[in-house]
């Protein structure tokens, strides 16, 4: 609780025709000894100093600065007391317009309307600070140590990495060597630069280079059996042909690899019932072992075919209408199993599907490339190869090797619709249809070879056998068919399962080059995180946030909505169902106080009673025809704050009856705040937040789909006391949406404007 | 399902690489360049087709496309290649594989192929004509380098008109015009596809679609118009037009020339009033013509030789087939002009050696013409006849 204030007026970030020296005087008036020193300055930055002295005169222990955004230039005011920013400037001043859309003359200073919502603001940032404390961080003493799951290429990568970082590592292996898939690739895909040719994998010294290291423990034949604990605290059981072992670990590097998909699915390829029919994983253990003697070979890209008999068959199942696939059955009840808690037994269920094939388009790309090539050099191009692609694929820089592997003569190419594989006699004929060469054409080869789909061990099987309380595996978003991602696009590496950073072809099907950068960067990530659990504080997307949720127990009535909704699993409970906090774990986002319908949950300098304070402080008038509604916004600070930053930057404006509060994340909006509005007398309640579904861009993943779930709950309860549940309303704007979002504003105030004043207004 | 089974060969990409199109392979078939061609159809575009025709050693379809013949290697489309491969290089290697291959007998496109052919199709004709050189000699009393009876030099005294130069070079002229009816048969046949065509319209004789090329084509050199005019590749483009016509031009005036003087010579015979007497005064109306014919020779020749060896090596190629072309007309106009020079001059050792020089490469110009890069004065007009007669032009 921030009891002496300081509040700061930069008078050159604020402008508008403001009457800066009134709202100083209003705050002081209105906030008496809180705000013991309250100064107007004409360029705030340079005044760092001046603050710094009247924190020390004055035993200050919050800062209130109220100018330009917080993000523009927050880090320019470090401080050793608690700052709060008031955004005057791109989300007041600059976004202002008159209701009537008549223009502003700021010559004749600031409209009143302006006025009004500058105190506004200013009011709920002094009660913000108000309600604030710094918190004490969580810190742990962190392992240095690093469990590195999966010993091939990428998993050897992540462990030599870590130990040359300075980390100890223990490797799991599940097999009886190391080296993985990568055992069959002697020769791979270009590694690093130039990025033009073939590059022996050197499979050997890379083992060495691990075996070799004092640092890094390896147990092979070994997969986990447990983990648990937190981030810099985890203790992982590891199951060894000598009985489980239990080491301490700060982070994980998750890099169990892929499995080849089932050869059921490239049966109506042909795999399987002819000799002369392989996929590109067997085909390179062949080759690998001289044992490749066909001398026309076609790699078929194209797997339509594949594709349609699963279709087919989808479509027969339907077509006979009776009990829905097994796999359909799976899926509710093992979705229902962490939902429905310790009743139902956890059932892994098999996520490997045909789309593994597609995914897995672009490593066969390469592949297919680097084998043709191999092939074609050995023989001296007296070998044909044919490959006939559908979508040549071929990531980032590797264009230049496929410009190479192009050049070879004995390889020919083209884009091709591959409609029928048969065997005829001694060779294979594979019909090609819609090609580039302008014609449809059998060839006649010896050998057909198929693309290998990636599928990921995570997809199959339960690969870290987490002790948590939302089950031993990752959640699965159903977004993803199995691969360990959370939010690949912004941070690539993570899991929703803190501390374990997913790498190399577990996570996404990569070519050998990007499973090493892919190792590096979890092993930073597992860095960082062991880092900021010793510092107590977050990581990603929160980094350096030292906050944690904290629960007052006496009031908690162990519903376990905490725990369940939790995105990442952070909270753990007990057999009666008292949530038991893990600090490490959190991301920070108060999703768990969203969920309390008891409000137990608080962190130090975000919480409940501080955004309904705020809330509360807001002015809103009685007469709604004359002086207009006011409408709540609770926004997301990861995006929607943003665009409205970048909105208000290039004067595009909305109502200025809106009041912009931002929130963590929408999973942190608690019920209890759109009553508060309610009844204070706001007209209604925009929650502004990401976009959740399919393409979610939830910075914590599940945070905007929980909200738009509770919001039907409000909604509801609102019905039940005569108000419209219409005036609550979740919108979604993306980061760069900057252009539509006044408009999203605009028109919930336009639609409030035609329900009418809130009916508990002025009660 | 009765498709065509494919039989690529490998053995022919060779070739292609070898005959100049050693870009091939690179091509991802953006068909960046059937868009740069000015002369390409939109409805049958080239060289797209023909670069992965060309990867996959498609010989037969190479063979059998009529586009091949249709492009005036402007090299739009190498300019433009993203990728750096030289579509405009592969279809004249294209091109000169076909010379190869379809002009029998083989062996002599296979000479024609590369540099180390050259000593034997050299030697032909140096044997042929020292033979001759040889029997005049003794003709003459054993003098190789006689006078005439006024003292004048007289070409004619050792490579004697009626019995050595006019049916030998008759033979090889009519020879190579056989041959190349024969290659032209061959390519109109592989052009045509197989069943019937049918031609819907007016149709009319492919003796009339001949004039329309010559009189719309070949006398105006409109398509290197639509070269030069293509897409705009932000480089200058040497100007290929006016050295190819001058050249071309030039050729016309010199088998004019050539054409009057075998008239005069062998119809004075009956006509004694339209005798020509070689050698003719420099004041003689054709040999007035003759000598500006020799002198457009050069300078057609020097145009396009600074244009080629200006070329950006990077986008486009210089082949043996386009060396050997120039490198042969150069040898013909030079020893040519010096021959007549020496003659002048009454120096009478220079004057028989390089007019015997001379007889060699005109020899070799015409003999080895539908095996060379020339053929393709033959094989064009054959292709653009056809596409006139099948409604594309």
């Amino acid at each position: 609780m921030a009891g002496k204030i300081g509040v700061y007026f930069d008078l050159q970030n604020i402008g508008g025709g403001l009457d800066v020296e009134a709202l100083a005087a209003q705050t002081r008036e209105k906030w008496g000894e809180l705000v013991p020193v309250v100064k107007v300055s004409p360029v705030l930055a340079e005044s760092v100093d001046e603050i710094k002295a009247d924190i020390a005169a004055n035993a200050l222990d919050g800062v209130l600065l109220c100018g330009a955004s917080p993000r523009v230039d927050g880090d320019l005011y470090r401080l050793p007391v608690q700052v709060e920013h008031v955004n005057l400037r791109e989300q007041c001043v600059l976004a202002y317009k008159n209701p009537d859309n008549s223009p502003v003359n700021e010559a004749d200073g600031a409209p009143e309307l302006l006025a009004l919502m500058a105190r506004d603001y200013v009011n709920m940032g002094v009660v913000k600070l108000q309600k604030s404390e710094k918190p004490d961080s969580a810190a742990i003493t962190g392992v240095a140590r690093i469990l590195v799951i999966g010993g091939g290429w990428t998993g050897l990568t992540a462990a030599a990495e870590a130990a040359a970082t300075g980390y100890e590592v223990v490797l799991v292996e599940k097999a009886d060597k190391l080296g993985g898939a990568a055992n069959n690739i002697p020769v791979a895909s270009p590694l690093g630069p130039l990025w033009t040719y073939k590059q022996p994998t050197n499979l050997a010294a890379k083992i060495e280079e691990v075996t070799g290291d004092a640092k890094i423990t390896v147990h092979l034949n070994a997969r986990m059996e447990k983990l648990e604990g937190q981030p810099g605290e985890f203790t992982a059981v590891i199951a060894t042909a000598d009985g489980p072992v239990s080491v301490e670990v700060g982070a994980v590097v998750l890099a169990s690899g892929w499995v080849p998909l089932d050869e059921k699915y490239l049966a109506p390829m042909g795999l399987g019932k002819s000799p002369k029919v392989v996929h590109a994983a067997q085909f390179g253990k062949m080759l690998a072992a001289g044992e490749v003697t066909a001398r026309r070979i076609a790699f078929v890209l194209d797997t339509t075919l594949a594709e349609e008999a699963v279709r087919k068959a989808a479509g027969e199942a339907a077509a006979a209408g009776a009990e829905p696939a097994p796999t359909e059955a799976a899926k509710p009840a093992s979705a229902a199993a962490p939902a429905e808690g310790e009743e139902k037994p956890f059932v892994k269920e098999d996520l490997e599907s045909i789309r593994h094939l597609a995914y897995s388009n672009a490593v066969n790309s390469v592949g297919m490339l680097r084998l043709a090539n191999i092939i074609c050099e050995k023989t001296d191009d007296a070998a044909q190869a044919f490959i006939l692609y559908k979508d040549m694929t071929v990531p980032g820089i590797l264009e230049r090797f496929y410009k190479k592997m192009q050049d070879r003569l004995g390889i020919m190419m083209t884009k091709a619709d591959v409609s029928g594989i048969r065997e005829d006699g001694d060779h294979m004929v594979v019909s090609c249809q819609n090609t580039l060469l302008g014609m449809d054409f059998d060839l006649e080869v010896d050998l057909v070879v198929l693309p290998t789909g990636l599928v990921p061990t995570t997809a199959k099987d339960v690969v870290v056998e987490f002790a948590y309380r939302q089950g031993p595996d990752f959640p699965d978003l159903g977004l993803f068919d199995g691969f360990a991602d959370s939010n690949y696009i912004c941070f690539p590496y993570e899991t929703r399962r803190t501390g374990v950073y997913a790498a190399g072809c577990v996570r996404q099907p990569l070519t050998m080059d990007a499973c090493e950068e892919d190792a590096r960067g979890a092993v930073l990530k597992a860095v960082q995180c062991i880092e900021a659990a010793e510092h107590g504080v977050s990581v990603q997307p929160r980094s350096g946030d030292a906050s944690y949720p904290v629960f007052n127990f006496v009031r908690c009535t162990q519903c376990k909505r905490c725990t369940e909704e939790c995105p990442f699993g952070a909270l753990d409970d007990d057999e009666k169902g008292t949530p038991k906090p893990n600090p490490a774990r959190c991301r920070r986002c108060g999703t768990c106080f969203g969920a309390c319908p008891e409000r137990v949950i608080s962190f130090a300098n975000y919480n409940i009673d501080q955004i309904g304070s705020m809330i509360r402080e807001v002015r809103v008038p009685k007469d709604f025809k004359k002086e207009g509604p006011r409408i709540l916004i609770l926004a997301c600070e990861n995006d929607a704050y943003p665009a409205l930053d970048m909105a208000g930057m290039r004067r595009k404006t909305w109502s200025p009856y809106a009041r912009i509060i931002p929130v963590r994340c929408l999973g942190s909006v608690n019920a209890i705040w759109v009553s508060d509005a309610m009844s204070k007398g706001f007209d209604g309640v925009m929650l502004l937040g990401c976009k959740y579904g399919d393409d979610y861009q939830c910075h914590f993943v599940k945070g905007s789909e929980i909200c738009a779930k509770r919001k039907e709950n409000i909604a509801e309860t609102l019905d039940r006391l005569g108000v419209q549940p219409e005036r609550v309303e979740q919108l979604e704007v993306a980061i760069d949406e900057y252009d539509t979002v006044p408009d999203l504003i605009d028109g919930f105030v336009g639609r409030i404007m035609e329900m009418g004043p809130n009916p508990f207004k002025g009660m | 399902m009765a498709q065509c089974t494919l039989k690529p060969d490998l053995e022919f990409a060779r070739e292609l690489t070898e005959a100049g199109g050693e870009s091939l392979k690179k091509c991802f078939q953006c068909a960046t360049c059937s868009v740069a061609c000015p002369l390409a159809p939109a409805n049958a575009p080239y060289p797209r087709k023909e670069m992965v025709w060309a990867s996959w050693g498609l010989r037969d379809k190479l063979k059998a496309d009529v586009d091949l013949w249709l492009c005036h290697n402007c090299g739009n489309c190498s300019d433009l290649c993203p990728r750096g491969a030289k579509p405009a290089d592969m279809m004249a290697a294209a091109r000169n594989v076909i010379y190869k291959d379809l002009t029998a007998p083989s062996i002599v496109g296979k000479w024609m192929s590369k540099a180390s052919g050259l000593p034997i199709l050299f030697a032909i004709p140096a044997v042929l004509w020292l033979i001759v050189w040889w029997i005049r000699a003794g003709y003459n009393g054993g003098e190789w380098f006689p006078r005439a009876a006024d003292g004048r030099i007289v070409f004619g005294q050792v490579f004697y008109g009626d019995y050595t130069i006019d049916p030998i070079f008759m033979l090889t002229f009519f020879g190579a015009c056989f041959i190349l009816f024969l290659g032209v048969r061959k390519l109109w046949k592989l052009f045509k596809p197989e069943g019937t065509l049918l031609v819907i319209g007016k149709t009319k004789c492919w003796l009339w679609h001949l004039v329309d090329v010559l009189v719309d084509e070949v006398v105006t050199h409109r398509k290197f118009d639509d070269c030069e005019d293509g897409p705009v590749t932000g480089k200058a483009t040497p100007n290929r037009k006016y050295g190819h016509a001058i050249l071309f031009w030039s050729f016309a005036i010199l088998a004019c020339v050539t054409a009057i003087v075998a008239l005069g010579h062998w119809g004075g015979k009956i006509i004694p009033m339209i005798k020509i007497e070689t050698p003719m005064p420099l004041t003689f109306p054709v040999k007035i013509l003759a000598n500006i014919g020799a002198l457009l020779l050069l300078i057609g020749l020097a145009v396009l030789t600074v244009r080629r060896l200006r070329l950006n090596p990077v986008d486009h190629g210089s082949s043996f087939y386009d060396w050997y072309l120039l490198g042969i007309i150069w040898l013909v106009a030079v020893t040519g002009i010096l021959s007549q020079c020496f003659r002048l001059a009454d120096a009478i050792k220079p004057a028989f050696v390089v007019y015997y020089l001379h007889l060699v490469f005109v020899w070799m110009l015409f003999a080895y013409l539908p095996w060379s890069k020339l053929g393709h004065f033959v094989y064009r007009t054959a292709a653009l006849v056809y596409v006139r007669m099948y409604g594309r032009s």
